[in-house]
């Protein structure tokens, strides 16, 4: 089936079989690897995008699904910059292999839009979907948590 | 919502590919024209079979299958096992090395069958489906009791009972002798249960082959070029100079990617075969199934004390579960690990061990953050606590009696270890008054008073950190394009070594860090180097930088002397400064001497020998847990750690949180449980699998306590695993703590709710 969508703000028409996974669109067909596959169960987060502007798992979401709809990748969150977001991981240390980051990034991104201020036990609860196995989330709350202060600063 | 630039740079060199989606995972690149690969993964536990693939063969898009008859006709071996060790008597271990794909008969679920290689992976994931396979299946055994039970079922034929050595270490008559004299003795068994290392990047494989130079092309993450080539070359049988490993960004590897699997070596043999490139990309359900399992260890620890309550002597009884097939690490484990630190820090006369190394019907066990160290702290832990409680003594106390005194060392332990140096006793003290200590009382009670169980755990563990198997650490430096290149064979995956091995070259010769550049891979066949395991490439190959930064400034002494006139000695070299003994005024610095035109291709290799380093630390927990529910909360944690000299303090504590949740996990819920029955895994993905997520740990305090080694030129300890170590007997102690109360003196991880539900629901009180 034919698929259109905007991919990090440049429209994309695609000829793709009806399975096919958003994340499977992204990575094997747009050649944008940095949206990872950590899991088959939809558990680990690795694989977050926005469609729309909301975070979701791509690998639980058809490619037809967005059929027409705002993809934004990681590759496109910086595209202007690194977004503080993505500072704030690097700075506070909240990285390691980077495997799962641009999946928690994305996520992460998202929950500020939706709680711009949020507390340290709404950023765990918020991460709940993202598995990160090496840095044990401590620096990863701290992250969210200073990018908040940061993108406050910024709007202010 | 705007994208700010900040003027701050990034803390480490790495995170810039990282945080942006251009780093280069082994899924992330790939070849034109790539095949793919899909493994047929038996669903039985114990079975002979026979297998007809003529469908698979003739399924849409199939290009090849490769099953036993292709890797026997290829000449290929079975798996590696890396370490062999022989019973008290001389006894030889039985070695069963897994086969490459199975011939006649399976003895864990998801053991390789056959390899489907087609057009796209769905085209190989539907052939695979129509293999037709004829079983016969066989009793299975996944425990220790019934894998010894006299009749079990054996797995292998030269394996009677299921053994594959018996292995002892210390003067067992000592420690006998130690028991009989003793005035109180406890016991405590400590079940470290079989866990899931799951790094967060799916294992996975390609490989090409350039018909022109013969080469075979594997690109695979990996945590060591070398003895992965090593691997290969023992599999193949193919000569190493006809073999290329590629590594760039690796996600995660805690001790699984240190090995040469099947999936390795059939694509090895697809892309020779086809002359195609072919890729192999485990799925998170498959790589359970497939990746090593780690811990399987049962420890139990007997202490002999004397009136005063003196260490007399310490003797552990294992069971070290193999898997199905000696792989890799397993023996390692059950050996060396398990005995290099059996005294933990304490004044042992008498030590001794015997492990029990037997085969299940499960996946076969390798090394898993610590390979037996963390699970030998806790077991020692444990036992110093219980045996405290059990004699009424205070563990504190216990503990600061028998330390072994920072006048004591070097101490060499009662078999055969030497403890460089060590400051026990000032390192918990740290951890006491950061934690509050005074004010345990006052906690407790506010916890009760709100209906919870409050424990609290103290831990003091020591690690023996990775000698390396090879006998040094090699590095390039070169000056190239207005900076310093550095080459080594050392990879990475997740331990920020492109921004440490900077540090220290930026310490040693003041050059600012962005003017260098970490490389690590096979950079020609001259270097040698070790694996990053055991967490030593930061000592290890950071002591080789060390040293190669002092050549490069004695490279330099007779370009010095030259210039100013003067004898070569009367230049003097400090902080990365060319210094003219007498005159003040002449003076070169390494970065001015590395802008000069004369500079530039200047190449020198730096080389150290660095053995096992002991880090150790002090790790205290606090748990609230509610009796209605079972649910624990860990309301506090503190570590003080001395990992020697500290090279980037902010990565140091990264390398603890991970550490310590990694034990948290297991702590709490992670557990990789398999039918006795039927031999099936049912903790088979993310979904009935526990990982620790966020908010486990939310309350964290370190303290560093540097006491620098002498063992290498850097003065750093191992740091990687440490947070294991500390993590799982300060939590074990605590939640034992808050239960003990109700009469519970022991219980097995994991605590989950519904464990300790049962636990204080049990009638115990």
């Amino acid at each position: 089936m034919l698929i259109n969508l905007t991919l990090n703000g440049t429209l994309r028409t695609l000829d793709v079989p009806d399975h096919t996974l958003l994340v499977n669109v992204i990575r094997d067909h747009c050649g944008l690897t940095g949206t990872h596959v950590g899991c088959d169960t939809s558990q680990c987060g690795c694989c977050t995008v926005h469609l729309d502007g909301r975070a979701v798992k791509s690998c639980s979401v058809l490619a037809a699904q967005a059929d027409g709809g705002q993809v934004l990748t990681i590759e496109g969150l910086g595209q202007a910059g690194l977004h503080p977001m993505q500072e704030a991981f690097s700075r506070c240390h909240g990285l390691q292999c980077g495997f799962c980051t641009p999946g928690m990034i994305m996520a992460s991104v998202d929950l500020l839009r939706e709680l711009p201020q949020p507390t340290r036990e709404q950023i765990e609860e918020g991460l709940e979907g993202n598995l990160c196995r090496c840095t044990g989330y401590v620096n990863i709350v701290e992250a969210v948590h200073e990018a908040a202060q940061l993108m406050r600063g910024s709007q202010a | 919502m705007s994208a700010v630039l900040s003027p701050q740079p990034l803390l480490r060199k790495e995170d810039q590919r990282l945080i942006t989606g251009t780093g280069q995972f082994t899924s992330d690149t790939w070849e034109q024209g790539t095949l793919h690969a899909a493994v047929v993964r038996t669903d039985h536990a114990h079975a002979r079979f026979r297998a007809d693939w003529s469908k698979v063969r003739q399924a849409p898009g199939v290009r090849a299958v490769l099953t036993a008859q292709d890797v026997a006709a290829a000449g290929f071996s079975g798996l590696v096992n890396s370490a062999t060790v022989e019973g008290p008597l001389g006894q030889p271990q039985v070695v069963c090395r897994m086969p490459v794909l199975a011939d006649s008969k399976v003895l864990y679920v998801g053991q390789p069958m056959a390899m489907v290689i087609a057009d796209t992976a769905e085209l190989a994931a539907n052939a695979a489906e129509l293999a037709e396979i004829d079983y016969e299946t066989l009793p299975c055994v996944v425990t220790f009791e019934d894998a010894t039970a006299a009749g079990a079922i054996q797995l292998h034929e030269a394996a009677a009972g299921n053994t594959s050595v018996v292995f002892e270490n210390g003067d067992r008559a000592a420690v006998d002798a130690a028991f009989a004299r003793a005035a109180m003795t406890s016991n405590v068994k400590v079940v470290s249960q079989r866990l899931i290392p799951a790094p967060m990047e799916p294992r996975a494989v390609q490989a090409w082959h350039d018909a022109a130079t013969g080469l075979t092309h594997v690109r695979t993450p990996t945590q060591g070029l070398l003895s992965m080539l090593g691997m290969f070359t023992a599999i193949t049988g193919w000569a190493a100079d006809s073999i290329r490993v590629h590594t760039q960004d690796v996600g995660g590897s805690f001790g699984l990617r240190g090995t040469a699997t099947s999936e390795h070596v059939l694509l090895m043999l697809a892309a020779r075969t086809l002359n195609q490139p072919v890729r192999w990309i485990g799925s998170r359900s498959e790589t359970f199934l497939s990746d090593w399992h780690g811990r399987a260890l049962t420890l139990h620890g007997h202490i002999a004390l004397d009136a005063q309550g003196r260490i007399l002597a310490i003797r552990f009884d294992n069971q070290v579960d193999a898997g199905a097939f000696n792989v890799y690490f397993s023996t390692h484990i059950g050996a060396r690990n398990l005995a290099v630190t059996m005294g933990g820090v304490y004044k042992v006369p008498a030590l001794h061990m015997r492990s029990h190394i037997f085969f299940t019907n499960t996946v076969p066990v390798s090394a898993y953050r610590g390979a037996g160290r963390p699970d030998l702290a806790y077991a020692i832990e444990r036992l110093v606590d219980h045996a405290a409680h059990e004699h009424g003594l205070d563990p504190v106390a216990l503990r600061r009696l028998n330390f072994i005194a920072p006048a004591d060392f070097p101490y060499t332990t009662a078999n055969g270890t030497v403890y460089d140096d060590g400051q026990f006793e000032r390192v918990m003290d740290c951890a006491l008054a950061d934690s509050d200590s005074a004010g345990v009382d006052q906690r407790r009670e506010r916890a009760r008073s709100r209906g919870r169980l409050f424990g609290r755990g103290l831990a003091y563990y020591l690690e023996s950190s990775g000698s390396g198997a090879a006998a040094k650490d090699q590095v390039r430096g070169r000056i190239e394009g207005g900076g310093l290149t550095l080459h080594a064979i050392s990879g990475a995956s997740g331990q920020g070594h492109e921004t440490s091995f900077a540090h220290i070259v930026e310490r040693e010769l003041s050059l600012p860090s962005q003017r260098i550049r970490f490389v690590a891979g096979e950079v020609g066949r001259d270097l040698v180097g070790n694996s990053t395991g055991g967490s030593r490439t930061l000592y290890g190959l950071g002591s080789a930088i060390v040293n190669l930064c002092s050549q490069f400034m004695e490279h330099g002494r007779p370009q010095m002397a030259q210039r100013w006139g003067c004898l070569p000695e009367q230049v003097l070299i400090k902080g990365g400064r060319w210094l003219h003994a007498s005159d003040v005024s002449l003076h070169m610095s390494f970065q001015a001497w590395l802008d000069q035109a004369g500079a530039e291709g200047v190449e020198l290799i730096g080389q150290a020998s660095s053995g096992a380093t002991f880090p150790n630390g002090c790790h205290v927990a606090e748990v609230e847990i509610d009796p209605q529910t079972g649910v624990c909360d860990l309301v506090g944690y503190w570590a003080a750690d001395d990992m020697g000299e500290v090279i980037s303090p902010k990565q140091l504590v990264g390398q603890v949180h991970g550490g310590v949740v990694q034990g948290l996990g297991q702590a709490f819920g992670e557990h990789a449980v398999y039918d006795r029955e039927t031999g099936q895994l049912l903790s088979g993905s993310f979904m009935d699998y526990f990982m620790p997520r966020a908010g486990i740990l939310h309350s964290f305090h370190h303290h560093s306590v540097p006491v620098p080694t002498k063992l290498n030129i850097l003065g750093a300890k191992g740091v990687g695993e440490s947070g294991c170590s500390g993590s799982l007997p300060a939590l074990a102690n605590a939640v034992i703590d808050a239960l003990r109360p109700l009469g519970v003196t022991q219980a097995d991880m994991p605590f989950s709710p519904a464990r300790l539900w049962d636990l204080i629901h049990s009638g115990r009180h």
